[in-house]
């Protein structure tokens, strides 16, 4: 492997870990806040994608743009699902509330299918394979688009969690729900705001990945595990953990696939996983939870 | 004294009851295939053993010691890998490769047991489906001695047969019915001796407060990797079976998540911790999904005249309901995990108690 191979890896990498890290962060918000762990996650991601692919295909809208629509459809979808479903099971055992939320992800998914068949579908802009040089590194124009748009949502995000009140509001829940009450915080608001700003991220990351991945049912489960590893390794509930493990997963995949085989790269991000697990379960952020 | 009497009394009445209930059906279960030979029928009954094996044998792991696991396609797959790569390759036959299968189940369970029992609650579920997936994956690029992608195809089974004499030749469903059958017998006697041996104790103190089990001295990984031993044969058992039944494996059908979370499924929606719990759940979820899958829904609500058979409704439901068997899972764990926490063997259990405390 040259060096420009390893560099091309590593910056592309780093380009899909940005929209990895926005799915980690969804999970980690959800997670943090009501310590439930949405195993649904990948397919709330998965609603996103095809909101966008048809706003595309049926209005013309541009991925990067359907965003504005999406967020808010994906943020009420996921207020939703929490004030129906999670907020009933929100004292119970931790592992009737991951079957709840296995439960809703198959809902989705087969529903999807129910509705929009098996089929894989292609979403295809006019810059989807385009990509520039930059040194000898070729960029992709989309991932670079959905990277930058990444770091923009983050940065906002951060801004909303730690200067406004609502956002402190949320990270006073996070750190010890029963004193947030106390202290008049309405926390069962407070818990449908981060379900639905979790699940507006996992929306927003799917709509960022459709023009370069394929758009079916099922493609939920593979990100849910993603988020898993891309949480864990970061710490569970800390949003700069998932941030960084989002790259650092984006990075590993994509170095792995070069090094080793694009066959093997799930394998070497699980045993990853696994090692994190045995070796810091805390994660490199995180406080903790066991 | 004399009312603690009446009750133990009571309860071995009970128990009488429910023994001689169990043999009947058994003896009926039995008999069916003397009197009903539409294989559809017995194709249906072999689904609904095979349920009842996998719900059950993860009730051991998960619903008596309190480990979820949401690995478990990991041993359906390791014996029906190993069976079906034994026959194919080497051409031993099922019988013995089965047991290879249970071998190779067991080493697998405990590499997991190792690595997963260290960690707990939700860290134990991700782990366990991490492990499950790096199975997949392997089976799935280790090519030479899986195929991948491809999969195996099994063209003939050999005669089973001890000394000279043909026992079956595999030419009908029956022997299936028979196997399945003995298979989920064994699986729910075995259930019963775990539940009232001291090996059931040592599961559900781990499953109630395992740090208080270890208190009192009982060694959290022994005994819960023996738990999960006994999960994995048994579920090692139903992956060879159902390679044998099927005559296809890939790793999309018997190591996907997907099978994992239905092996969960069963046993959730029935009831855990109980021994029926996992055949209600087989006994709920099997002719759903079937009806489902095999269009009567959609048949149904056509010839119901609800539904124009022409009009773009009635052509979308035939065409896609039967892709959606999979839906009846996460509708039932919502609604079961909302409304009815001990499974729907539990809830009727609660419906029937209050009954009579009314009627007393």
């Amino acid at each position: 492997m040259t060096f420009s191979v390893l560099l091309q890896s590593l910056v592309s990498g780093v380009l899909v870990g940005g929209v990895y890290a926005l799915i980690g962060i969804g999970l980690t918000i959800i997670f943090g806040v009501m310590r439930v762990i949405n195993f649904g996650h990948g397919d709330i991601m998965m609603v996103g994608m095809y909101m966008t692919y048809f706003l595309f295909t049926l209005a013309g809208v541009d991925p990067f743009v359907s965003i504005l629509a999406t967020m808010p459809l994906m943020f009420l979808f996921g207020a939703i699902l929490q004030k129906i479903f999670i907020n009933r099971i929100l004292g119970s055992l931790p592992q009737n509330q991951i079957l709840l939320t296995i439960g809703l992800g198959l809902i989705m998914s087969n529903s999807a299918m129910l509705a929009f068949t098996s089929d894989y579908k292609i979403l295809t802009t006019s810059y989807s394979s385009s990509s520039f040089n930059l040194a000898g590194i070729s960029i992709s124009q989309p991932l670079l688009i959905s990277f930058l748009i990444t770091c923009f949502i983050t940065a906002a995000l951060y801004w909303f969690l730690m200067m406004t009140d609502t956002g402190q509001a949320i990270r006073a829940t996070a750190q010890d729900r029963e004193a947030a009450q106390l202290m008049g915080i309405n926390v069962k608001w407070m818990s449908i705001l981060s379900f639905g700003i979790g699940a507006a991220m996992a929306g927003t990351a799917g709509a960022l990945i459709s023009p370069t991945y394929y758009i079916f049912p099922q493609v939920g489960s593979a990100f849910t595990l993603k988020a898993f590893v891309i949480t864990v390794l970061g710490g569970m509930g800390s949003i700069v953990g998932a941030t960084i493990g989002g790259v650092i997963i984006g990075v590993v995949e994509s170095v792995a696939a070069v090094a080793i085989s694009s066959d093997w790269k799930d394998v070497v991000v699980f045993t990853i996983f696994l090692l994190v697990l045995l070796i810091k379960p805390s994660g490199l952020m995180g406080k903790s939870h066991m | 004294m004399k009312s603690f009497n009446n009750r133990l009394a009571s309860i071995r009445g009970a128990g009488t009851v429910k023994i001689v209930g169990v043999i009947a059906v058994a003896a009926i279960l039995f008999a069916f295939p003397r009197f009903v030979e539409s294989p559809y029928a017995l194709h249906m009954m072999i689904l609904f053993f095979l349920s009842t094996l996998m719900g059950s044998s993860w009730n051991i792991i998960g619903g008596y010691t309190g480990q979820y696991s949401v690995g478990h396609a990991a041993y359906f797959g390791t014996g029906a890998y190993t069976t079906m790569i034994l026959l194919t390759f080497k051409d031993i036959p099922p019988w013995y490769g089965v047991w290879a299968g249970v071998a190779a189940a067991v080493v697998v369970a405990l590499v997991i047991g190792t690595i997963c029992f260290r960690l707990r609650g939700p860290y134990f579920v991700l782990a366990s489906i991490a492990v499950a997936e790096i199975i997949r994956v392997t089976a799935l690029n280790l090519t030479d001695l899986t195929k991948g992608a491809e999969g195996i195809l099994l063209t003939d089974i050999p005669p089973f047969m001890i000394g000279d004499t043909i026992l079956t030749d595999f030419s009908s469903k029956v022997p299936y019915y028979y196997i399945s059958l003995v298979l989920a017998l064994l699986m729910i006697l075995v259930t019963w001796l775990v539940q009232n041996s001291k090996l059931g104790y040592y599961f559900q103190a781990i499953r109630e407060d395992q740090d208080a089990a270890h208190s009192l001295g009982i060694n959290l990984t022994i005994w819960k990797n023996a738990a999960l031993v006994i999960s994995a044969v048994f579920t090692s058992l139903a992956g060879s079976f159902y390679a044998i039944f099927v005559k296809f494996i890939d790793p999309t059908t018997v190591l996907p998540l997907d099978l994992s979370v239905q092996i969960v499924l069963i046993s959730i929606i029935g009831g855990i911790g109980t021994i029926f719990g996992p055949v209600v759940g087989a006994l709920v979820l099997v002719p759903l999904s079937e009806m489902l899958r095999s269009n009567i829904i959609a048949q149904g609500l056509i010839n119901s005249g609800l539904v124009s058979a022409e009009s773009a409704t009635g052509i979308f439901l035939k065409e896609h309901l039967a892709h959606a068997h999979v839906l009846i899972y996460g509708i039932l764990v919502v609604i079961v995990i909302l409304f009815m926490p001990e499974g729907v063997l539990g809830f009727f259990r609660t419906i029937v108690a209050r009954k009579r405390k009314g009627a007393a």
